[in-house]
């Protein structure tokens, strides 16, 4: 609905402001304050984001934003690598495996937490049991400990985890460890806000305030075990607006900017202050061919289109679909079309391109002769028919109200099916009913989705298993295409116990092979990964991986820890001004910005006019 | 009979004679009859294919040019074929729309005005209901509910849309039957359905067009706002032209080419029906006939 409120707020543009919900203007106000504050001579970074916390609680927190910042306040057992994005150690200083691959012995760091009191394995025992044992703490990462046995802390130094399966992805835990000291005394974790501030943690920042849906700030821990970060604290603001935030961090409101969309990201070229961050990304965008919808008892749900089951009316369709001019038109280049399936480019272990004959061309007379051979006749309105039935191949393209890049998108995919007699409807609905239609009750022909992959791809491809494919009650399982193939299930568990990782990675290939050539999805491109940052802030970052990767939103804690700052100047004199004094004097700068800006445009087109004069 | 029709035809004189001295009123119908015109014969002189993006043979957000009199937008269609096109969807939405709105409004008005007691104050709640509730709000919850296309935009604003038409006609049919024909007629044994279809109805009936060209305007509006919010008919109009400049900020790259003509048009065909419903207003609405 943010797109909508922007749009609502275009529209409105002559009301006045006392028009707006109170408590978006206290959200703006509260913002304001943690952007106009004086700096005191530290070396703040202010990051914006276009989403606000959900939960400080780790065990409830599901957004980038809050897992995010919970990866800076916590440690894991282990990160990414800053290089190559494998497994490295972070709380977990080594690790071991025993032969029947089911126990994993853990060597935990020996360090403090913020309050001075020593991290120990009980602590890590503790988190895991939590979530393996109070339904409430499952919220978040429920699904990573299903196969646990048990978890033990042998020792304070020594973790060990018994799983019933053996479990490859062991080491890619999501899951921040908090202290146990702190959080047993917590009665129910499920409803627990955890807004105690400072907050206690063992990452290299820790939350010391948080405003709802206006800022979070956090400041360096000193004690980190890796050598305190370089800058004094890390402000979060949140914004409602993409087009805000933008403005924000061109007017130096906030210095750095992550996850934006192509054309806030083009708005920021010619500033000279500001670098343009454009590299690949972890994201992969695709369309759901529904291929005969089932529960995960196996009987038919939904309305999908039935020429769709014909894998090769989904074949034809992927032959139809021009990439490199969904790049250009939709994405403005700034996208790289997908010749693979579901793990992005980026991932340069598990990515898997189609070459020679398995690579699917933007062919539509191929395409054609694919439906033409298999049956689907032309009718005289350039319609195919069902071969078996007088059924039209007349389906909908499901995509989300307000999103300007899948509308584009939806009506190329109309003219190219077109071509090719199938007659495309663009169905547009809001996300929560986006995601009853094409999750759980299946009322769909095509849709677009797509998925943020993680270093260990394994949870993305667990979306196609059959058992992810919702129950006959209609609850959602988490499918992304309601695929169920005897194949992908037997390379699925094949690689869910090859602790060897090069055999590990052939296996996915493989199953990406098998997503790409079945098409119940067709990955369209990976869109790129689009950032700003203020240069005359920011002197320094490195993005994970440290070879073009990624700066807000990757995985592991690097960009923010490598952050470098100048100090701000010296704290001014109104430094003890409360908190409504700041906001009328933001308010009044505010207003007498504008009307400076007035005043400058009006001189500038005067000097322009006099400039054209000579 | 030769005497009905020579009367009506003296009345159309009349009326004819009374709107010509509606200046802006002829204007109004100038402006529409070119419009109309022009959506009648965008299908006969133009290729629809140069509206699929896949068929675009232009630049992306190209200026005016010889090839492109209005330039292109983002994906190198030609403004001018979009506007032509939009012209078709925007006028049909606005003319259905509005007659659906006359059509609930009409028969909720003289229902309620005609059948007193517990009726009427049902059906007058009900419209106070509509009258009340943010009919922008109400209409694109509708359409996102129904889902997209045509008929559902159609419905969305008619069914938001009727309840003034429905309070004036109410009380036009309560002056209406207040006159002593009415009841005489109704002595002489005339049922509810003779009183309403014979002389409510035809005297009503001036308002009714009077407001219902009122309406066309209000509806084209808001079926620009609607799609400018994200609920479009699926095709080109010029809602969903002016929503695309704004996607694809056209304004921060200086694309006036793409912002103006869908606006201008709008207030154009706007201005032009409000123009026309002011003139018949003035010529038929006996409150303010002779005041003008």
């Amino acid at each position: 609905m943010t797109r909508l409120g922007g749009r609502l707020a275009a529209l409105g543009l002559a009301l006045s402001l006392a028009a707006f919900p109170a408590t978006a203007a206290q959200a703006g106000q509260a913002r304001a304050q943690a952007v106009q504050e004086p700096a005191e001579g530290k070396r703040i970074v202010r990051l914006g984001a276009i989403q606000a916390i959900d939960s400080m609680n780790p065990f409830l927190a599901v957004r980038v934003i809050s897992t995010s910042v919970h990866r800076w306040m916590y440690a894991y057992l282990t990160t990414p690598d800053s290089k190559t994005l494998q497994p490295s150690p972070d709380l977990a200083e080594s690790w071991q495996t025993s032969d029947d691959k089911l126990t994993w012995t853990f060597k935990i760091r020996d360090t403090k937490w913020s309050d001075g009191t020593p991290v120990t394995a009980q602590d890590a025992a503790w988190t895991l049991n939590k979530i393996m044992t109070d339904d409430g703490a499952k919220t978040a990462n429920g699904p990573a400990v299903e196969n646990f046995e048990s978890v033990t802390a042998s020792d304070d130094r020594t973790l060990v985890i018994k799983t019933k399966q053996p479990q490859a992805s062991m080491l890619e835990l999501p899951i921040p460890i908090v202290p146990k000291h702190v959080w047993e005394k917590v009665p129910d974790v499920g409803t627990y806000e955890a807004e105690q501030y400072p907050a206690v943690g063992d990452g290299p920042y820790i939350a010391v305030e948080h405003k709802k849906n206006a800022y979070v700030k956090l400041k360096a821990n000193p004690a980190y075990w890796r050598g305190a970060p370089k800058i004094d604290e890390l402000h979060v603001i949140f914004y409602e607006n993409p087009e805000a935030a933008n403005v924000g961090l061109k007017k130096g409101d906030i210095d750095w900017i992550g996850r934006l969309a192509g054309p806030q990201f083009q708005a920021l070229a010619g500033d000279p202050n500001i670098v343009q961050w454009n590299t690949q990304g972890r994201r992969a965008s695709y369309l759901q061919l529904n291929p005969g919808a089932a529960t995960a008892d196996g009987e038919a749900i939904g309305d999908g289109h039935p020429a769709l089951k014909d894998v090769k009316v989904r074949q034809a369709i992927h032959h139809a679909i021009d990439k490199k001019a969904l790049v250009d038109q939709v994405q403005n280049g700034l996208a790289v079309p997908a010749d693979g399936s579901i793990v992005p480019p980026m991932y340069k272990d598990f990515f898997w391109q189609a070459e020679g004959d398995t690579r699917v061309s933007f062919d539509p007379a191929r395409a054609n002769k694919i439906l033409d051979d298999a049956g689907y006749k032309k009718g005289a309105d350039g319609i195919r028919t069902m071969p078996d039935g007088d059924r039209k191949l007349e389906m909908r393209f499901s995509i989300h109200t307000e999103d300007p890049i899948e509308d584009k998108l939806a009506q190329f995919l109309t003219g190219w099916l077109k071509d090719i007699g199938i007659q495309l409807t663009t169905r547009k609905l809001d996300s929560n009913k986006f995601t009853e239609e094409t999750g759980s009750t299946a009322l769909y022909d095509i849709a677009i989705s797509g998925w943020s992959v993680n270093p260990d791809p394994e949870e993305v491809f667990a979306t196609h298993l059959c058992s992810r494919r919702p129950t006959a009650a209609g609850e959602g399982g988490g499918t992304e295409s309601f695929y169920c193939n005897e194949e992908y299930e037997k390379l699925y568990r094949q690689q869910l116990a090859e602790l060897d990782r090069p055999k590990r990675i052939a296996l996915m290939k493989q199953m990406q092979e098998k997503l790409y050539t079945d098409a119940p999805i067709i990955a369209v491109y990976y869109p790129n990964n689009l950032e700003g940052y203020r240069k005359d802030r920011i002197t320094s970052i490195t993005p994970i991986p440290e070879d073009k990767g990624i700066l807000y939103g990757g995985s592991g804690y690097w960009p923010v820890y490598s952050l470098q700052a100048p100090a701000g100047p010296a704290p001014s004199d109104d430094g003890g001004a409360g908190p409504f004094t700041t906001a009328v004097v933001a308010t009044a700068a505010g207003v007498v910005v504008v009307f400076g800006l007035g005043l400058v445009l009006m001189a500038r087109l005067r000097r322009k006019g006099d400039d054209d004069r000579e | 009979m030769s005497e009905t029709a020579a009367r009506r035809r003296r009345a159309l004189m009349r009326f004819w004679r009374d709107y010509r001295a509606q200046r802006a009123g002829l204007y109004g119908a100038a402006i529409l009859a070119v419009f109309v015109l022009l959506a009648l014969v965008t299908p006969l002189v133009t290729d629809p294919s140069g509206l699929d993006v896949t068929k675009a043979t232009g630049p992306k957000m190209a200026p005016p040019s010889a090839q492109f009199p209005l330039g292109t937008d983002e994906s190198g269609r030609s403004i001018l074929l979009m506007i032509l096109w939009g012209s078709r969807v925007s006028l049909l939405i606005g003319f259905l729309a509005a007659l659906l709105s006359m059509v609930i409004g009409t028969v909720t008005g003289i229902t309620a005005g005609h059948f007193r007691g517990w009726s009427s104050a049902v059906l007058m709640r009900i419209t106070d209901w509509f009258l009340v509730l943010p009919s922008l709000v109400l209409a694109l919850v509708l359409a996102a509910i129904l889902g997209g296309g045509t008929s559902t935009i159609i419905l969305a604003i008619g069914v938001t849309s009727w309840a003034a038409t429905a309070r004036l006609i109410r009380a036009q049919t309560l002056a209406v039957e207040a006159r002593p024909y009415v009841e005489r007629s109704r002595v002489l044994g005339a049922g509810h359905w003779h009183v309403m279809t014979r002389h409510v109805l035809p005297n009503v009936a001036p308002l009714v067009l009077a407001n219902t060209t009122l309406t066309v305007a209000g509806a084209i509006v808001t079926e620009s706002t609607l799609a400018f919010l994200g609920a479009d008919a699926g095709q080109a109009s010029w809602g969903s032209m002016l929503r695309g400049s704004y996607d694809w900020g056209a304004v921060t790259s200086g694309a006036w080419w793409y912002v103006l003509p869908p606006g201008l048009c709008i207030v154009a065909v706007v201005l032009a029906f409000t123009f026309c419903g002011r003139a018949l207003e003035a010529v038929l609405n006996p409150r303010l006939r002779g005041v003008a």
